[in-house]
């Protein structure tokens, strides 16, 4: 991230809801990641399978207790590394977020080289640019060999902050409910060709009359999530 | 296991235009093309005409991303058979032999390509891309310098970016110098100068991001380029009155001529509401941030 030779690093300004409650007292870094923010970032991945592409995690609810990631925001597919629009990225994000009640509670990155699903230096800074507002903010890669049909593991690897560096999570502790039919899911939105309406932020700023929100895509998810299990 | 065509009930004609479809527009869907194609190969190949012999290439892409190497192979085979002296067919069999790592067979298959016809750039940005895939940057910027003129510019772009901001910085003025009105050089270079910080390299960020936009005055990436680094040229300390007036100025053309592009996106489209109104709210926290 950018930082000016006076030695101030720029901090955004939103303020966003109190984050004191100690970790300690609640259930130890337990992650849920949603049917939604999961399908999402698939696409992502799949619609750029020869770029890195990376986006931020968000959840709607209450600070405290377990993470609970119920959207994603696609960002990039090109020049990761390069400052300007990720910093425009985050703020628009940042400003959404305060307005649709929702917070930005990690990262998520797949790299070009499918083999090497390691968090790279941008990723890395961008977390921490994260856990400055969030402390239980995670980082997720994801696992491009594992991007195959009939694979009975999520493609994700997560990271939280842990002694000032960034340690792999236990992968109990991160929850995915309905894995099968987050599958079905994200196989029906290729069959009926809808994977093709996520937009990216660097899509938006080729045509900005495309909405990086998703709004369009995220209703078509849910119409798929079944009413029977309430959020998932 | 019930075949495709049963369990979707389609006929070997909707699976064949549907691979058509999905080659058209580019979709990257492996399993699926893998599942389909399989099927209509196996099942369908004497009623598909000339079509079989891109479907083959469409599916020996698709399995070799689902690492089903063995169709990958048999329609590899039938490619050979039916093309023996193909450059195209010669690519497909390196790319093959990338996907089982075997990466000193293809860079031979690639230089026999390249021998017969020195300007074959998918040749080329394959062997650039292994030397990526092997972390040798250095190599492969060096294999992208000798062929600057043939178009490899974004590949060039890449791969110095995984090397240094600085590498790619030089790369991309090489780049401006020999296209002047090419204003996504211009943009990117500014980008980097803006990422590596520090005020020399903001004014010239914002001095390429106001040139490229001279170039192209729909670039959005400029136009927040130009906001973001004039504003955080106006808020430093180390400035003259002068330049800080002069960037205020800079800044509030930009934030005008984004609001005027927000505006002419959002009309009608109910959808729009959100991303219009975050860039007003965004635009203005961004200005308390700056100043």
């Amino acid at each position: 991230m950018h930082e000016d030779d006076s030695g101030v690093t720029k901090k955004r300004t939103l303020q966003l809801p109190s984050m004191s409650v100690p970790l300690s007292s609640h259930e130890m870094g337990e992650v849920e990641l949603s049917c939604l923010a999961y399908a999402k970032m698939y696409l992502h991945a799949s619609q750029f399978p020869r770029c890195s592409v990376n986006g931020l995690l968000l959840s709607s609810s209450a600070a405290g207790g377990a993470v609970c990631i119920t959207d994603c925001v696609p960002l990039l597919h090109t020049h990761l590394s390069l400052a300007p629009i990720t910093q425009l990225a985050l703020t628009q994000v940042d400003v959404w977020c305060s307005q649709t009640q929702q917070r930005i509670v990690g990262y998520y990155q797949a790299n070009a080289c499918a083999s090497d699903s390691s968090p790279t230096p941008c990723a890395l800074k961008i977390a921490e640019k994260i856990f400055e507002q969030c402390n239980n903010a995670v980082l997720l890669m994801i696992d491009g060999e594992k991007m195959f049909p009939g694979c009975r593991v999520p493609p994700i690897v997560m990271y939280e902050r842990k002694d000032a560096r960034w340690a792999l999570k236990d992968k109990h502790t991160i929850m995915l409910r309905q894995w099968e039919e987050t599958c079905s899911i994200v196989n029906q939105l290729f069959s009926s060709g809808d994977q093709a309406l996520l937009v990216d932020f660097d899509s938006h700023l080729d045509d900005i009359t495309k909405d990086w929100t998703n709004q369009k895509l995220n209703a078509k998810i849910m119409e798929l999530v079944s009413p029977a299990n309430g959020n998932v | 296991m019930s075949s495709i065509s049963e369990l979707y009930d389609v006929s070997w004609e909707e699976m064949r235009d549907k691979l058509r479809k999905w080659r058209e527009e580019n979709y990257r869907n492996s399993e699926q093309i893998v599942d389909v194609g399989e099927e209509l190969i196996n099942e369908h190949a004497s009623k598909l005409g000339d079509d079989i012999w891109i479907i083959y290439e469409q599916v020996m892409i698709a399995a070799l991303d689902c690492s089903r190497d063995d169709l990958a192979w048999s329609c590899l085979q039938e490619l050979k058979r039916q093309f023996p002296d193909s450059h195209r067919v010669k690519r497909l069999a390196g790319m093959r032999l990338e996907a089982l790592e075997r990466y000193e067979d293809a860079n031979k298959l690639y230089d026999s390509i390249l021998q017969d016809d020195p300007t074959n750039t998918a040749a080329r940005k394959r062997k650039i891309s292994i030397l990526r895939a092997q972390g040798k940057s250095s190599e492969a910027i060096r294999e992208l310098n000798e062929y600057l003129e043939h178009g490899l510019s974004d590949e060039l772009t890449t791969t110095t970016l995984s090397c240094s901001y600085a590498k790619a910085a030089f790369c991309l003025e090489e780049l401006m110098m020999t296209n002047p009105h090419n204003h996504l050089y211009c943009e990117q270079y500014a980008e980097v100068k803006y990422t590596q910080g520090g005020l020399e390299n903001l004014e010239l960020a914002r001095k390429y991001f106001a040139q490229a936009l001279k170039l192209n005055n729909r670039n959005m990436r400029a136009l927040f380029g130009l906001y973001m680094s004039a504003s955080h040229i106006a808020a430093s300390p180390k400035v003259s009155a002068k330049v800080k007036k002069d960037n205020v100025k800079y800044a509030a053309w930009a934030t005008s001529q984004i609001s005027r592009a927000y505006q002419m996106a959002g009309r009608g489209k109910k959808e729009n509401k959100c991303s219009v109104k975050a860039v007003e709210e965004m635009l203005e926290s961004m200005q308390i941030t700056m100043s």
